[in-house]
């Protein structure tokens, strides 16, 4: 029977995030003002009266600021006694006139301090919990948990096995959005709950001796393509997301994306042995009495009632499982071994596209593809390098908690590029006489499937056309459950003229980075077999007959990505990029008739 | 002339919103219009609203309720 889960969370948060902003225009700032406080209790007690009303148990997580305040520890109280709902401590809404005196500063992110910040609040706000309800917390979390501070809390507080720990594909998109003023980077996570590895949060643990000892949730559940284009903060489980994103009628006040959002996601249970989940997390701030983003109070309150109504008619439908965090926690390390991937085929559920995604995560990578592209890879993360990245002032990386990827197409280009030079993607051509056609420009849908620990993606067959000669072609991708790499089948199906051969040449276009900027690519080093060069921006190339592998090397990440293959006539080669397409190519090109194959696999490995 | 305050709610600007960009608008009272920061766009709030309805044509699905997720059926 499949099992939808979700964890519906509300946090107490004395100073809300835009509250100061939204209601304080025009006078100084003071976040200890008496109507801040009022308004701010008063939401989190509609919040949890609409999750309670429709039959649905929350997670409160207790801020450093409501830990203060008397009405909030008894509201937490008494909701856990009569509703179950587990009283947990959250790292966001640190900001209130005690925080500021005792640490002299205005951060509030938890991941940006140094660690020797992050270790003393930390004990101080788990402190401060103890103190007031006589126990520590099960569940924690913040809208990112570095590997370095999740890894002290459970050194410090072992009874922590829930946290939230990041918001998918959070990062140069949304501080575009907000005009370059919100500093989340931290794209390149999964996208639904993992078990973080104690080296990198976002990278999956492998084993035993990898795992941080708790379950990591994202901030909630997102849109998976639309997000990947767009501000993560218009699509998501959030009813408010969805009012500023615009998605609603303004005449009825409906928006049946929200509900096609929570539905897409109830049907990825299919992929993924059964199980599906959901987060909906919405801080005070959204719900404030003065509107937010163009809607009246009215319409702010309203969509929240029927996130959680829509929640509570699928559970009551049996249709749904309403979780705590920490009672999940147990569910999900229940449930999932360490190298059981998440699997997500996603469609487009808004443009009217039809465009369809699949979403592929384990303990050794993220991919994803792109069926209207022919099934190219647009996105992967080699998390089988487990890159220890800390973040938060003192370390390299400040802000950006990114994990890097080795193709982005948004960021660093895709199959199209202007003028010159190349972008990121892993796709094939098909040639003939002196005609070249990409599979990117062959528009497809695809079927999952599961074989033993293969996860199969079979994509509807294209057809290519040349001017003298058509061919069918079909492509299957499959990820094998713990083995670090993609294996891609081309089969010809039909050719019209049967006795004649095409030319195919699998590529990867590479790089590395966390942002639209091109980073420093001297440091890599590209090869076949063992001949190899060393970047220098040159465009040069390597290649050789019936090659083992074409590889890189990329020391700043840690990673060695490499494809081998099978298949008639091959010849793998590498090129090197150049200033004006600062890239890296993988590649193999070889021969096919009408039924033959040719296949090539995609490895990531840790470089030593 | 006095200075611009927030709107009676905080109306971003839609031409900023079509790229992407959120941007709260300013209230000019003496001139009963808002405008925006970041760009050239000015306009009355019947305008700024008439512009979000023309925002969501991208959302050509936004009406619409989906039962299958893998049935592409209705695609021609």
């Amino acid at each position: 029977m499949e099992q939808f889960v979700v964890n519906i969370i509300h946090r107490p948060e004395m100073v809300p995030e835009y509250a100061e902003k939204v209601t304080g225009q025009g006078k100084a700032e003071d976040i200890g003002r008496k109507a801040l406080l009022t308004e701010s209790l008063d939401i989190f007690k509609l919040q949890q009266q609409c999750a309670h009303d429709n039959g649905l148990k929350t997670t409160i997580q207790m801020t450093y600021a409501s830990l203060f305040n008397d009405e909030a520890v008894a509201l937490a109280k008494e909701h856990h006694r009569i509703y179950g709902d587990e009283i947990a401590l959250s790292l966001l809404g640190l900001p209130c006139e005690q925080f500021r005196r005792k640490y002299k500063t205005k951060d509030f992110c938890i991941w940006m301090f140094s660690m020797e910040d992050k270790k003393a609040i930390v004990r101080d706000v788990f402190g401060k919990f103890y103190e007031r309800f006589g126990f520590y917390p099960q569940s924690t979390g913040s809208y990112y948990m570095d590997a370095e501070l999740i890894n002290f809390i459970k050194a410090e507080y072992p009874s922590v096995k829930c946290a939230v720990a990041t918001c998918w594909e959070e990062g140069p998109k949304a501080y575009h959005t907000c005009n370059n003023s919100w500093y989340t980077f931290m794209d390149g996570g999964p996208w639904a709950p993992w078990i973080p590895s104690k080296q990198n949060t976002h990278a999956p643990a492998a084993n035993e001796e990898e795992d941080s000892g708790i379950v990591a949730i994202p901030h909630l559940s997102r849109d998976l393509l639309a997000c990947y284009d767009g501000n993560g903060s218009n699509f998501g489980t959030h009813p408010q997301n969805v009012l500023r994103g615009m998605i609603y009628d303004t005449e009825t006040w409906e928006y049946p994306y929200l509900y096609n959002l929570i539905d897409q996601y109830r049907s990825l249970a299919k992929y993924n042995n059964g199980y599906a989940y959901n987060m909906m997390f919405v801080g005070p701030g959204w719900m404030n009495k003065m509107g937010r983003w163009e809607a009246p109070y009215e319409l702010l309150k309203k969509s929240y009632w029927d996130g959680c109504a829509y929640y509570g008619k699928l559970k009551r439908e049996g249709k749904l499982l309403d979780m705590t965090m920490a009672e999940f926690a147990d569910y999900y390390r229940e449930k999932k071994t360490y190298t059981e991937p998440e699997c997500a085929l996603w469609r487009d559920i808004l443009y009217g596209s039809n465009k369809q995604l699949f979403w592929y995560c384990d303990p050794y990578m993220r991919a994803g593809v792109n069926m209207d592209q022919g099934g190219a890879i647009f996105d992967l993360r080699p998390y089988a390098a487990k890159l220890p990245w800390p973040v938060g002032i003192g370390t390299p990386h400040v802000q950006d908690a990114s994990y890097p990827f080795l193709i982005q197409e948004k960021y660093r280009a895709g199959y199209f590029t202007h003028y010159a030079g190349e972008g990121t993607i892993r796709s094939a051509k098909v040639c003939h006489n002196g005609e070249e056609v990409d599979l990117c420009l062959c528009r497809t849908k695809a079927h999952f499937s599961q074989e033993g620990s293969n996860r199969i993606l079979t994509l509807d067959p294209v057809e290519i056309a040349f001017a003298d000669m058509t061919v069918k072609l079909q492509t299957v991708i499959t990820f094998a459950e713990g083995q670090s790499n993609i294996r891609i089948d081309r089969n010809v199906l039909e050719m019209s003229d049967p006795d004649a051969r095409v030319t195919i040449n699998e590529y990867m276009v590479g790089c590395y980075g966390t942002t639209e900027y091109t980073e420093d690519m001297t440091s890599l080093t590209l090869g076949v077999d063992e001949q190899s060069l060393d970047y220098a921006y040159r465009c040069r190339e390597l290649s050789a007959e019936k090659a083992r592998e074409a590889w890189c090397c990329l020391p700043p990440i840690k990673t060695r990505v490499s494809m081998t293959c099978q298949g008639r006539d091959s010849v793998g080669y590498v090129k090197e990029g150049y200033a004006f397409s600062p890239m890296f190519t993988l590649g193999y090109t070889g021969t096919l008739k009408e039924k033959e194959g040719f296949t090539t696999w995609l490895k990531l490995q840790k470089a030593d | 002339m006095a200075q611009a305050t927030k709107g009676r709610l905080n109306y971003r600007c839609p031409s900023c919103f079509m790229r992407d960009l959120d941007i709260d608008m300013f209230y000019d009272a003496g001139k009963q219009e808002f405008y925006c920061l970041r760009c050239q766009f000015v306009g009355t709030e019947e305008q700024v609203l008439k512009m979000n309805e023309l925002v969501r044509i991208r959302y050509k699905d936004m009406h619409k309720r989906f039962q299958d997720f893998e049935d592409f059926s209705e695609e021609a």
